[in-house]
């Protein structure tokens, strides 16, 4: 609670070893609230967390050395190259390394071509990168990911996502905050998607879409009235769209069997296609508004 | 301790690569040390008294009886005689040389004497200078001395000046001392208000928080680092002073020890005061409204007797007092006792602020 706005409302969430686990949510929604509360940085006023089987409660110290942490918008050390952080860090959790798996680690998140450069030189992209190196140093069984793409270019965005994989590929489980729907629908096994400290719906990015997404568009391009009145007949939901029919396939239908369907009671259309929902018309649905840029937009 | 020892090598580091950090720590000292020195190199507690001797032979010495005044001044320790070339005017002299005094024997005054007719000398000079007064003081005594010699063959009573310190006590000896106190005030706790206050701003203390280091393991890296750094700024301003003025200051153990608690009370008092603000901005504003007042009313760059009494009660509340005085006793006056009581009083203060510190700061978001 920050004075009387409650940040996060009694949510109850479960992360799976080895799967990327995406909260998805506008700014404001307590995204980094909850992450900061399971890093063992924020103490929630009620409520129970638990990670790694560790209650943060009584031992969040323990959970210090078992995950590893990029904080939002995180900016390293200006005055330091990357090895360098990436040795500092190491140190702190006990885990020296040597200048080679200094290398291998920077090399793993693309920074193998910035050894001699300071931090306060190196991009935006390459800062988050050196952050994952430096969340990495610990081989932590977990991740947290704080928006790490936020403020990125679309390249470089892509570029971390890439890294993300990799590192899901070496079994790493990682929590990931994000404003980016794509970003969710990219990289997750599981999306919660949070609205004013709630988790208004979760599961996987098909569940989501098949169960909230408002169900597959067919359009059948020149069908027109009569198009219309003989989709009707099927007893399937449709709507003009100039000449073209729109036929909303319901929910737990399969796609082709509508199409099958159609085809069967030999409608006149030109061409027919499929319009797929996508995590955006689930938060749209489930949340009242597009998101854009972090906000929340009618 | 190897985390302490981690954050230690990486802060210092990061430090070193700051050219505005490594600026007031090295270079900044130095040409205050340079400049005040180039001032105050010589002055102390001597007057200068500029001379000119009329009363020559002719083949150009002094006569014996100006030859015996002047050695005369010479043995009161008072005065540090300069001589005026004997074919220049000597008013034109003092104006072309901004002299404040000048002392000119004429021609005439060793045949005056041995024939007991009166003889003058002239102090010409600003009357409102303090260096006039001390002239006419000296060099009627020394006369009058002269006089009761000529009259009864010997002077019954001498005065017989001696000094107190080890050497000669000048300006730029009672400089150093305080030019330490200035520079363990200042960097570390202008530095460290502002690195408390970029830490927060920037999430590194968060980000700490997420690793096992503790906060104290972080407070007593940055204090291990900034008395590194102490001693190799002063080590430079040593060198500098005593190489270039000649400053007679003694490192010994007490200084040493001053020098250490001193960094670490002034680190501490930055974390705490950096606790206070959330950006580097206002940790400078609020480090600055502390740190100036402090410096110029410690006694860093002048004597605190000299200043008023109720500066002198505020001069006794603040820590860097205690360090300058302290550092004065042991390195200038040899005082070890009042260098000691001094130690502890920095060392008792030093401890309260970093206790506060490290209860006060929070790296947890709340």
């Amino acid at each position: 609670m920050y004075g009387e706005l409650t940040a996060v409302d009694h949510i109850d969430l479960q992360v799976f070893s080895g799967e990327v686990y995406s909260m998805l949510g506008p700014n404001g929604a307590g995204k980094t609230t909850t992450v900061e509360i399971l890093e063992g940085l924020r103490d929630p006023t009620s409520g129970e967390a638990k990670v790694l089987g560790i209650d943060l409660r009584k031992a969040y110290r323990e959970v210090r050395g078992k995950v590893g942490v990029l904080p939002q918008l995180f900016e390293p050390w200006d005055n330091l190259r990357p090895p360098e952080a990436v040795s500092y860090w190491s140190s702190l959790f006990g885990r020296d390394m040597d200048a080679k798996q200094v290398k291998n680690l920077l090399d793993l998140v693309g920074l193998g071509d910035k050894q001699k450069v300071l931090g306060a030189r190196l991009s935006g992209g390459e800062k988050r990168r050196l952050g994952i190196a430096m969340a990495l140093v610990g081989n932590p069984e977990l991740i947290f990911l704080d928006e790490p793409t936020t403020g990125l270019d679309p390249q470089a965005r892509r570029g971390l996502w890439e890294v993300i994989r990799d590192l899901r590929k070496a079994g790493k489980t990682i929590f990931l905050t994000t404003h980016y729907l794509e970003e969710a629908e990219e990289l997750a096994d599981r999306v919660a998607i949070m609205n004013r400290g709630k988790i208004v719906a979760s599961g996987s990015p098909d569940e989501l879409i098949t169960l909230h997404g408002g169900g597959t568009i067919l359009v059948l391009r020149g069908a027109g009235e009569e198009g219309l009145k003989a989709v009707g007949s099927l007893g399937l939901q449709a709507q003009m769209d100039g000449r073209d029919v729109q036929v909303r396939v319901p929910p737990l239908q399969r796609t082709k069997d509508v199409i099958a369907n159609i085809t069967r009671a030999n409608i006149p259309f030109k061409d027919l296609e499929t319009i797929r929902p996508v995590l955006e018309d689930v938060f749209f649905n489930m949340v009242g508004g597009k998101l854009v840029e972090g906000v929340v937009k009618p | 301790m190897n985390r302490t020892l981690a954050d230690l090598k990486a802060y210092g580091k990061g430090y070193m690569r700051n050219r505005s950090g490594a600026f007031f720590a090295f270079i900044f000292p130095v040409i205050l040390i340079l400049i005040f020195g180039a001032i105050f190199s010589n002055t102390g507690t001597k007057t200068t008294l500029n001379v000119q001797n009329l009363d020559k032979d002719a083949l150009g010495n002094d006569s014996p009886e100006s030859a015996r005044l002047i050695a005369g001044l010479k043995r009161t320790g008072a005065l540090e005689i300069k001589m005026i070339p004997s074919d220049v005017n000597i008013d034109d002299y003092i104006r072309d040389n901004s002299l404040s005094v000048a002392l000119q024997i004429p021609y005439g005054f060793n045949y005056s004497v041995d024939h007991n007719i009166l003889a003058n000398v002239t102090v010409k000079g600003d009357p409102t200078q303090g260096s006039f007064g001390v002239v006419i003081g000296v060099v009627s005594a020394v006369v009058n001395q002269r006089n009761i010699e000529l009259l009864y063959g010997s002077a019954k009573i001498l005065v017989h000046a001696q000094n107190i310190g080890s050497e000669q006590f000048r300006y730029i000896d009672f400089f150093i001392p305080g030019m330490i106190g200035f520079i363990v005030l200042t960097s570390p706790m202008f530095s460290m208000a502002s690195v408390c206050a970029e830490y927060r701003g920037r999430g590194y203390f968060k980000l700490l928080a997420s690793t096992p280091l503790t906060k104290s393991e972080w407070l007593i890296s940055k204090i291990l680092w900034y008395v590194l750094l102490m001693f190799s700024s002063i080590a430079l301003m040593y060198v500098v002073g005593v190489g270039v003025y000649g400053a007679r200051v003694a490192i010994t153990p007490l200084a040493i020890l001053l020098i250490m608690t001193g960094t670490f009370l002034f680190t501490s008092l930055g974390m705490f005061l950096g606790i206070f603000v959330s950006n580097p901005e206002s940790a400078a504003a609020i480090a600055n409204a502390i740190g100036f007042p402090m410096m110029f009313l410690s006694g860093t760059f002048f004597p605190i007797e000299q200043m008023p009494d109720f500066m002198q009660k505020v001069a006794g509340v603040l820590p860097l007092t205690y360090l300058t005085q302290g550092l004065r006793a042991t390195m200038v006056l040899g005082n070890e006792v009042t260098a000691a009581v001094d130690l502890v009083i920095v060392l008792v203060v030093g401890i309260v602020f970093f206790v506060l510190a490290a209860r006060a700061m929070s790296w947890k978001g709340k």
